[in-house]
């Protein structure tokens, strides 16, 4: 039996596929939580509502990279405008509230989306086949799909870095995350570095709504983003909410070990899991597992 | 502006067990002169709506600390009460709501465990991460549980005495009615009468101060870990509570009733109502059972069908929009207003009379 085709590879590459996917999750709330210490609890309801968007403009014939493309740009814009209007505000009070907003915004986006498009599923055909790769008769646990669901991540995590770390607006944005008065003080408009932050991690997350939703296993509905928000909310609390790489690679770890679980243990505790992992994680190291300094490169 | 009502110094037990008494009394002769049997059941749902809203209050405006999961707290209580109640035909009232109580508590040390060590929107995000897996955590359990269609019971009938003594011993279906409620209400009495100790005793004031001051609260010997547990403790066991009595009554409980979008319910509701009062606890209670008329009658108003995609969801969107604007706008609740509104009233009398007593 070759080993690409085993049973343990299987679950690494299922569980692999769905880990990059919590990690982008992840990243794009790692960088809302850098730039204003908020902790984006609407993050999968906005990225779900971005792709109905995006699917309502396939169902009335645009192409699937064109919707894609579309419902980016709304991600874009509804980063900005929830920003500007609902997180402005929160900047000074206490963090609850903050807290209870989020949470209130993301009852508004799946209430409203339950409303316009109604709750029973809907379909996003993406243009790339689901039938797993053969090698010889036996499959692997490959499909082109999952190979788009990656490529795609790391394309978004790789940009994602390439901004913080090579752009001028990537240095000011770790600038007014790190030293907010200094930052002001050179020059730097703070304010609007927020919001671009805002619109960054929403238009990631957009990015990871549409590759998840255009599975043919995985349909369109207001819920779909929360278990995959609940796991990337784990994963990033897990990496240390403030670390992009710590994100992304417990992101993956959590893919697996979700996988292992599912394949090994007993339903009661696989469906428990998530929050098992989270607390034991949390108990070991309290500041997130990739927490090392308080100063960080990216 | 801090949510959290700042919770006024001592009042004495006696007084709050004769407010607690006097007014469950008041609320059960009102409901059974005053309100018809089908209303009863309002009545019911604001019982439970008010004990698990009490529980969060007691956890969020008590202690500072957010928990997006207390409708997991709830499942638990009530298929505890639901697996008693189907293997045991007949079963004691009070002990399967203890029971109900107890499970709630126990998965609340649980979960209240890592609480200790975990802050603001760690901890929000952990309570919503625990909402999200019991949904499938119960229904794995599909033997026990019933899976996702979940477990009916036996109806509570009402004893002779009491239908006798309400008049409708020869309408049982009203009786029962009744029955219900009256059981409920007192509950919800004792809940109440059990919250306002809690928040007055000094564990009441140890957790204000952790929440207001954890610095402080160390200095004159709080034990930090063991305050927050605690509250996490007290609030499942109310949601555990509410669960458990709304389960007997109902003679039913499903899964799908404790998901994520009860969680955000009791949250918009208890920062409707205000954080850490009893006060906001029952009227966010009240708000609860009689919401599905008010958005009906919102519906009804702007024309909406309430069988179509908007009309169904109305609700979930006017929750939503209230917890935005309540915390943006007046974040200690509607209490806080009126005490905001009658405290700028005293004044303006106040400056009347001085006028008054000037130009006299």
């Amino acid at each position: 039996m070759n080993f690409l085709t085993s049973h343990f590879m299987s679950d690494i590459f299922l569980g692999a596929t769905n880990g990059v996917l919590y990690g982008l999750i992840a990243l794009s709330l790692v960088i809302v939580w850098r730039a204003t210490s908020i902790l984006n609890f609407a993050q999968g309801a906005m990225a779900m509502f971005a792709t109905y968007l995006g699917m309502t403009m396939t169902e009335h014939g645009l192409n699937f990279w064109l919707a894609f493309a579309l419902a980016i740009v709304a991600g874009f814009a509804m980063g900005g405008v929830t920003e500007r209007v609902l997180v402005r505000p929160l900047y000074k009070r206490p963090e609850i509230n903050s807290i209870v907003v989020m949470v209130g915004f993301l009852g508004v986006l799946e209430s409203a989306a339950s409303a316009i498009w109604s709750s029973s599923p809907r379909v996003l055909v993406s243009p790339f086949s689901q039938n797993y790769f053969q090698h010889g008769n036996t499959t692997i646990d490959l499909s082109p799909f999952a190979l788009f669901q990656i490529g795609a991540a790391l394309a978004v995590m790789l940009g994602v870095g390439a901004i913080f770390q090579y752009t001028k607006i990537g240095l000011q944005l770790r600038a007014s995350a790190l030293a907010p008065e200094v930052a002001r003080l050179l020059g730097v408009r703070v304010n609007r570095l927020l919001t671009f932050g805002w619109m960054l991690s929403s238009a990631a997350g957009v990015v990871a709504a549409v590759i998840i939703t255009s599975s043919s296993s995985i349909f369109l509905t207001p819920s779909v983003m929360d278990g995959f928000f609940v796991f990337g909310f784990i994963a990033a609390a897990v990496g240390g909410l403030e670390s992009p790489v710590g994100a992304i690679v417990s992101g993956l770890l959590i893919g697996l070990a979700q996988q292992f679980l599912l394949d090994y243990a007993p339903s009661g505790l696989s469906s428990f899991a998530p929050v098992v992992i989270l607390v034991v994680a949390l108990m070991i190291r309290p500041q997130g597992l990739f927490t090392t300094t308080k100063a960080r490169r990216v | 502006m801090n949510p959290i009502a700042t919770f006024k110094a001592q009042t004495p037990t006696t007084f709050r067990a004769s407010a607690s008494i006097v007014g469950t009394l008041l609320t059960l002769v009102a409901a059974s002169w005053l309100l018809s049997p089908s209303t009863d059941n309002y009545l019911v749902l604001a019982a439970g709506a008010t004990i698990a809203i009490m529980g969060l209050s007691i956890l969020t405006g008590g202690s500072g600390q957010v928990s997006i999961g207390n409708a997991g707290f709830m499942a638990i209580g009530a298929f505890t009460t639901a697996i008693i109640g189907t293997h045991n035909a007949h079963f004691f009232i009070v002990g399967s709501l203890l029971a109900g109580t107890a499970a709630g508590a126990i998965s609340g040390v649980i979960i209240g465990l890592p609480a200790t060590r975990l802050r603001g929107p760690y901890l929000a995000g952990m309570t919503l991460a625990f909402a999200y897996v019991m949904q499938p955590f119960i229904q794995s359990f599909g033997s026990l549980t019933g899976g996702s269609g979940g477990l009916y019971l036996n109806e509570l009938t009402t004893p002779h005495w009491f239908a006798s003594l309400v008049g409708d011993s020869d309408n049982l279906i009203a009786a029962n009615a009744r029955y219900q409620s009256a059981l409920a209400v007192l509950v919800a009495g004792i809940a109440l009468f059990f919250a306002s100790n809690v928040m007055s005793s000094r564990l009441g004031r140890a957790m204000r101060l952790v929440r207001d001051d954890e610095v402080a609260a160390e200095l004159v010997g709080v034990n930090l870990a063991k305050t927050r547990v605690l509250a996490f403790v007290i609030s499942a066991a109310f949601a555990g509570l509410a669960g458990s009595l709304l389960t007997l009554i109902a003679a039913s409980a499903s899964p799908s009733t404790y998901g994520l979008a009860l969680s955000i319910e009791l949250l918009s509701l208890l920062v409707l109502g205000g954080m850490g009062s009893i006060g906001g606890a029952i009227i966010a209670g009240l708000l609860s059972a009689y919401s599905g008329q008010l958005v009906g009658k919102i519906n009804s108003l702007f024309g909406v069908d309430p069988y179509s995609n908007v009309g169904a969801n109305t609700k979930g969107i006017i929750f939503g929009v209230i917890l935005i604007v309540m915390m943006l706008a007046a974040p200690t609740g509607l209490v806080g207003l009126a005490k905001k509104v009658t405290a700028r009233l005293r004044v303006v009398a106040a400056r009347r009379s001085a006028r008054s007593l000037s130009h006299g």
